[in-house]
């Protein structure tokens, strides 16, 4: 069986030179590609992250809120909040003009509901990719 | 505002945008972040229709 070769990564730069660069990224999805000057990535990413959010909104998704209980429930909520969370500045403007919506029963809103999930986890990837960028691990 | 898709919708956009941000997320170059795009974006299509398929064959 042949060994995989091991990836040499650079040292990791001081906290001060991807630290914002994530911050941005989280609050604003897209943004940490703009602040290191990948626009048109930024845009795409941007782009499809604030589009799933906003379909998700005029679904009438609902936005998770932590709860515990039996496994699969803690994991569904804190699941859920978490990803929810990580969409940033559209996940707080949200609950502050409160557009956030009932669970209901009903295809639609649950669909809503994964969009605006999909939002977060899309926003996710789009922060590590930027973090990568800024530690110098991808160009 | 409210808005209602179908299902077959929903589906495509969600197929679309996931496309896209893996695309731009995981390959190096322009050509392959499109080409790795597309090509997921056809295997969210082909997994879409093949178990629409598979449900509506099982149900009848």
């Amino acid at each position: 069986m042949s060994e995989k070769p091991e990836i040499q990564y650079p040292p990791l730069p001081p906290l001060s030179k991807w630290l914002p660069v994530l911050v941005v990224a989280w609050l604003f999805p897209g943004g940490g590609h703009f602040y290191l000057k990948r626009t048109y990535r930024g845009l795409i990413l941007s782009g499809c992250i604030l589009v799933s959010f906003a379909i998700g909104l005029m679904m009438r998704g609902y936005m998770f809120q932590p709860a515990g209980g039996d496994l699969l429930t803690t994991v569904i909520y804190y699941g859920g909040f978490l990803a929810n969370l990580a969409t940033g500045l559209p996940f707080f403007m949200t609950k502050w003009f409160g557009y956030e919506s009932a669970d209901v029963a009903g295809h639609i809103v649950d669909y809503g509901t994964k969009f605006l999930v999909a939002a977060g986890l899309f926003n996710i990837l789009a922060m590590v990719d930027a973090w990568e960028i800024a530690v110098g691990r991808k160009d | 505002m409210k808005m209602a898709f179908t299902h077959f919708e929903t589906t495509l956009f969600l197929a679309l945008f996931a496309s896209a941000v893996l695309g731009v997320v995981t390959k190096k170059t322009d050509r392959e972040r499109l080409m790795y795009g597309l090509t997921s974006f056809g295997y969210f299509l082909a997994t879409v229709f093949g178990l629409g398929w598979l449900m509506y064959l099982g149900h009848r």
